[in-house]
């Protein structure tokens, strides 16, 4: 009896906690944005980009923005490393993919990354926010310009944009995680996962 | 080796007393790892039995070894371990795919103990001057790596013999428990 009445607290007064998924290829930024992130939102300092070296594992950032609890999950993007992240698909609320937009020569295979991380069945319905790293740099392409490059297709029933950022200077950071955040709390998939957690709690209960 | 591992954790606790469980099945070469790092020649080793830790003083640094696996009646004991543990360093040997499983069931039950649940991981895919090693991605899917959600983890390919791999390794982690993460 105890045990209901406790879910049920937790469920009305608990935090939602969103977890984002941060993808992209080897080199395009992921975890000085999740640096960036935690340097933005958290009293942690986040470590400056000339101590980061290529992630072979998970790292994990945790904030608040407005009263909403993130938790970020980055993921390695070496291609022997990708097979790694359907894994964390089913429990991620979003995804944001990171682009290098000042290195066209490597969009290719950003692309079809990209592509195969939309077809998983797991990814049904997740937001999605693609940001165009690397704005600090001259010949980074804009949102606009990526989003032609990448010519997405099947997109239409994703909630999805294109922003331009730099996760070095923390360029755009602000209005993406703002955009974020507001798709998340009203998309579908938050409701679908929040069902099955209660469900899952109830079972286990 | 050992200068620059001081110059790398010097600044990551502090005076804090910290400790560094070194975990892994039996032969699987953490106390080679230990001793390479220390002084930065190999010294061959005898197996662990019974419950014997190991112990390596490091200015604040306490880094405890013993072996996962065998035993279950001393498990309880491994407990007066756990606290204030910053990090576990899991040791594999990447050439000793019959034993993957047993190394992946003892993992998982120790990130189950609730004083370790802050505890960041590094996982060292050792052996790898031996024929037959698996790299880093096979010994990820192996150890069901995919499985940890709520704490920091990365692999590393090593060769404790040779003495690399270890060093990255500990970048990472030093840089890990600097930005705050378990």
């Amino acid at each position: 009896m105890f045990s209901l009445f406790y879910g049920l607290w937790k469920y009305i007064f608990s935090k939602t906690e969103f977890h984002v998924l941060i993808l992209g290829i080897d080199k395009a930024g992921k975890t000085t944005l999740l640096e960036k992130l935690k340097a933005q939102y958290s009293k942690l300092e986040g470590l400056p980009p000339d101590r980061i070296v290529p992630t072979v594992g998970l790292n994990i950032g945790r904030v608040e923005v407005s009263n909403t609890k993130l938790v970020f999950w980055d993921l390695g993007g070496q291609p022997g490393l990708r097979s790694i992240w359907e894994k964390y698909y089913e429990e991620a609320h979003a995804v944001i993919y990171v682009v290098d937009a000042a290195c066209p020569s490597r969009f290719e295979d950003s692309k079809s990354a990209l592509e195969k991380v939309l077809r998983h069945e797991d990814m049904q319905g997740a937001p999605l926010l693609i940001l165009a790293n690397k704005q600090d740099l001259a010949d980074a392409v804009s949102a606009e310009e990526l989003g032609q490059y990448l010519d997405l297709k099947k997109l239409d029933e994703r909630v999805f944009t294109f922003e331009a950022v730099s996760a070095y200077d923390g360029t755009g950071i602000k209005e993406s995680i703002d955009w974020l955040v507001e798709v998340m709390e009203r998309s579908k998939r938050t409701e679908m996962l929040r069902i099955r957690a209660g469900s899952m709690n109830s079972g286990s209960a | 080796m050992g200068i620059m591992f001081t110059r790398l954790f010097s600044s990551v606790f502090g005076n804090k007393e910290a400790r560094i469980l070194v975990l892994g099945l039996d032969n699987a070469g953490k106390t080679t790892i230990l001793y390479r790092l220390q002084m930065g020649e190999v010294v061959s080793t005898i197996p662990t039995i019974g419950f014997n830790v190991e112990t390596v003083q490091y200015n604040n640094i306490k880094f405890q070894v013993w072996d996962l696996g065998g035993q279950t009646s001393i498990r309880p004991y491994w407990r007066c371990y756990f606290p204030n543990t910053q990090a576990i360093i899991y040791v594999v040997d990447s050439s000793d795919t019959d034993r993957l499983v047993i190394a992946k069931e003892e993992f998982h039950a120790i990130l189950e103990e609730e004083e370790l649940k802050g505890a960041a991981v590094l996982i060292f895919a050792n052996k790898q001057d031996l024929p037959g090693a698996l790299d880093e991605a096979a010994v990820t899917e192996a150890l069901e790596l995919h499985k940890i959600k709520n704490r920091q983890w990365a692999i590393f390919k090593t060769s404790a013999i040779k003495g690399e791999g270890l060093f990255e390794g500990l970048d990472w982690l030093s840089n890990t428990l600097k930005s705050g993460g378990g």
